[in-house]
């Protein structure tokens, strides 16, 4: 369940940070994106790589919830690699499945 | 090339291993804890000869630097060896 | 040598890859394999019938029976183990070492009847995982070899971050459009970089869990070489306890394991039964690790002729030799669930691909032009990668395949099935180095591919009737087809490169860049 969580967040902040590349926002969306769109993926990308940690060390405790959380990020990004290489506009629906993913098993790892 | 990889791995494995001895015998903890941690940065102190090694700028200065850690620590040793002779089991 | 530091590092990177990335390719593949080493000892066990759960008393009967065993088969040996049932695993396992220079001894017995156990002999999953650090090799020879080649991989890893320009703006690409040492290099890089976290953890707490062996001379200084007063004072094994020299006998084991497990809350995993015909024999009850990082295992010792306790272990490890544990906790993951298992096995292979592919870069670097023939340095490394990189998972599949087609009451069966590993290893290796390159490559992951097809169905088609959890079996088998699906697609892609690749290097040969991290 935890693991879920960590990979939902993960995987939301890895993808912010990829698409606030240019070359990976022009796969998703036409043209390069602005410099407020940058800033923006960029610091929402940090937040949620921040929230992973911060929710793997809450749900698992501070052994092994920084394990856990390298496990996911780790896992999350190969699929984030993997997706955007070969299906980019993929990342459309998969954001808000990621999404979906880490709220619920947030909300089943707390009731 | 060749001279470096030597000295990389002869210097990087004798300086990890006189470091290995003196910190055991030195560090302010149990001997067991000592010997422990000592063992544990060991590899990494390997790890920074060899970089150190391959880094330097010339052969010359490689082989000075590891060589006169090597001198350094195994006078160190062999002072603190000396000392504690009277009582180590 | 006039070159800046990112260059020498460049050099490091590549040459120290090179020479020892065949050896890093085995011990990351079955090391990868190891996480499921439990799963492969039992696939390759079908006759295993599981229990529920296994009561104190049948434990403590089992061990009574297996002292009995060793009593009348092992009399004269300084060192018996004796591994309990559990539910995953109900059998009684013994091994034994004889003096010096005599063979060790094994066998499994059934707790129930105390005959040994009516199941084909393999070494299962254990082959992998001692394989893993020994390489099949005698113990010390092979220990050193992994120990130096992790060392240097350590290297490899510190000198291949400082080469990589641009670790962040290229951590998510994986370029398939450009050519193919791009390709390669982004595929290394990506493997690299991504799992970067995992390598660093693997390669150094795999060095540690070796540690005193490979970096004694602290223990040379601080205790004259007693590694056994080391650890004992460390509080990882109980104190030794050295033989009297006189005859003894050794009291029940039932009831020290009643008492062991009155004693710690964890499963019972094994005995040690040291000096077992001497007067200061002695008994170790050790259990299983606690939840937690740590490998450190709750043990308590029992003075063999009495049975009374004289040493119980458990916890309190001060800091240092609190990290030492966790290290090795951490490269062994005995403590992850399946899903964190499933991770560790991810990354494992992200290990397996960095190493193959910066393997492959170096050929793929260093091509010939067009109309050139490969020099002898060029073909060595290419038949070489190609062994190791396709025999060894041939090599694999035809080990689990053995284990399927195998007469079961073939003599030395066990030791067969290594043989046929090795067999198919060095018969693809040898195979693949006469063909052109791609094709040898296309034909040699095409192979195995089908090899781990033909174990799938090999398992179908004789272990049926044996499966007691058909869909378990199936899962693993399932699993083992994804593999094949894998090295079926490493091997339709390598075809289906083959010809732009070629065109496109035709065109801009000449700038073959011998240096990697170049963008």
């Amino acid at each position: 369940m935890t693991l879920l969580v960590g990979l939902g967040l993960s995987f939301l902040g890895l993808a912010a940070l990829c698409l606030s590349m240019a070359r990976h926002h022009q796969a998703v969306w036409p043209g390069p994106p602005d410099r407020q769109r940058v800033l923006a993926l960029r610091a929402a990308g940090w937040v949620l790589i921040a929230l992973s940690l911060v929710a793997a060390i809450r749900l698992d405790g501070w052994n092994f919830g920084p394990v856990d959380w390298l496990g996911s990020l780790i896992g999350a990004g190969l699929v984030l690699i993997v997706v955007q290489s070969y299906r980019p506009r993929a990342l459309l629906w998969m954001v808000p499945a990621a999404a979906a993913v880490a709220v619920a098993a947030a909300l089943g790892s707390l009731a | 090339m060749a001279g470096r990889v030597v000295l990389a791995i002869g210097g990087g494995y004798g300086i990890a291993g006189l470091a290995t001895a003196l910190l055991s015998l030195t560090l302010p903890m149990s001997r067991a804890e000592a010997v422990t941690t000592a063992t544990l940065a060991s590899f990494a102190i390997m790890v920074g000869i060899v970089v150190v090694a391959f880094a330097a700028r010339s052969l010359a200065r490689a082989a000075a630097i590891v060589g006169g850690l090597a001198l350094l620590l195994g006078a160190a040793l062999w002072l603190v060896m000396g000392s504690t002779t009277g009582f180590t089991p | 040598m006039k070159q800046g530091f990112r260059q020498s590092m460049a050099w490091m990177h590549t040459w120290s890859g090179l020479v020892v990335g065949w050896v890093l390719f085995a011990v990351f593949v079955t090391g990868t394999a190891s996480y499921y080493r439990a799963e492969i000892s039992r696939w390759m066990q079908p006759e295993l019938r599981r229990e529920a759960a296994i009561t104190p008393e049948t434990l403590a009967a089992s061990a009574d029976l297996a002292v009995a065993h060793l009593q009348a088969h092992a009399g004269g040996a300084r060192m018996w183990f004796v591994t309990l049932p559990t539910p995953e695993r109900p059998l009684v396992e013994l091994f034994w070492r004889n003096r010096p220079g005599t063979p060790p001894g094994h066998v499994l017995l059934d707790p129930q009847s105390g005959a040994p156990a009516e199941m084909r002999a393999t070494r299962g999953g254990d082959f992998f995982y001692r394989f893993h650090f020994e390489l099949n090799l005698p113990p010390l020879w092979g220990r050193w070899i992994v120990g130096i080649c992790a060392m240097v991989m350590l290297v490899a890893l510190v000198s291949g971050i400082v080469t990589h320009r641009r670790i962040f703006s290229d951590f998510f690409t994986l370029r398939r459009d450009k050519a193919a040492q791009r390709g390669w290099l982004d595929a290394h890089n990506v493997s690299g970089v991504l799992a970067l976290p995992f390598h660093l953890m693997i390669t150094y707490t795999g060095v540690v869990t070796l540690a005193i062996m490979y970096m004694p001379w602290g223990v040379t200084a601080a205790y004259r070489g007693d590694q056994q007063a080391f650890f004992a004072e460390t509080g990882q094994v109980t104190r030794n306890r050295p033989p009297a020299g006189e005859p003894g006998t050794l009291a029940p084991v039932g009831p020290m394991v009643a008492k062991a497990l009155a004693t710690i809350p964890e499963p019972l995993e094994r005995l040690s039964i040291l000096n077992p015909r001497d007067a200061n024999s002695t008994v170790v009850a050790v259990f299983e690790e606690p939840h937690g990082l740590s490998h450190q295992h709750p043990q308590v010792a029992f003075a063999g002729t009495s049975g009374t306790v004289v040493e119980v272990l458990s916890g309190g490890l001060r800091p240092a030799a609190k990290t030492f544990t966790t290290m090795v906790g951490l490269h062994e993951a005995h403590f992850a669930g399946a899903a964190l298992r499933g991770l560790f096995f991810l990354c494992g292979l992200l290990g397996c691909a960095m190493v193959g592919s910066g393997l492959v870069l170096w050929t793929v670097a260093r091509l010939p032009k067009s109309g050139v023939a490969a020099g002898f340095g060029w073909r060595l490394v290419h038949t070489l990668n190609l062994g190791t990189i396709a025999g060894l998972p041939a090599g694999i599949a035809a080990y689990l395949l053995a284990n399927r087609l195998l007469p079961l009451d073939l003599a030395g069966r066990a030791e067969r099935e290594v043989w046929v590993f090795f067999g198919a290893w060095i018969a693809v290796a040898v195979a693949g180095a006469w063909p052109a390159p791609r094709r040898a490559w296309r034909g040699a992951l095409a192979l195995v591919a089908a090899l781990f097809v033909a174990v799938v169905l090999a398992d179908v088609a004789t272990a049926r009737a044996l499966w007691d959890d058909p869909a378990w079996f199936l899962g693993f088998d399932a699993a083992l087809l994804a593999l094949a699906a894998g090295f079926a697609s490493i091997s339709y892609k390598v075809a289906r490169f083959a010809a732009p690749r070629r065109a496109r290097r035709a065109a801009d040969a000449p700038a073959a860049a011998p240096q990697m991290g170049r963008a």
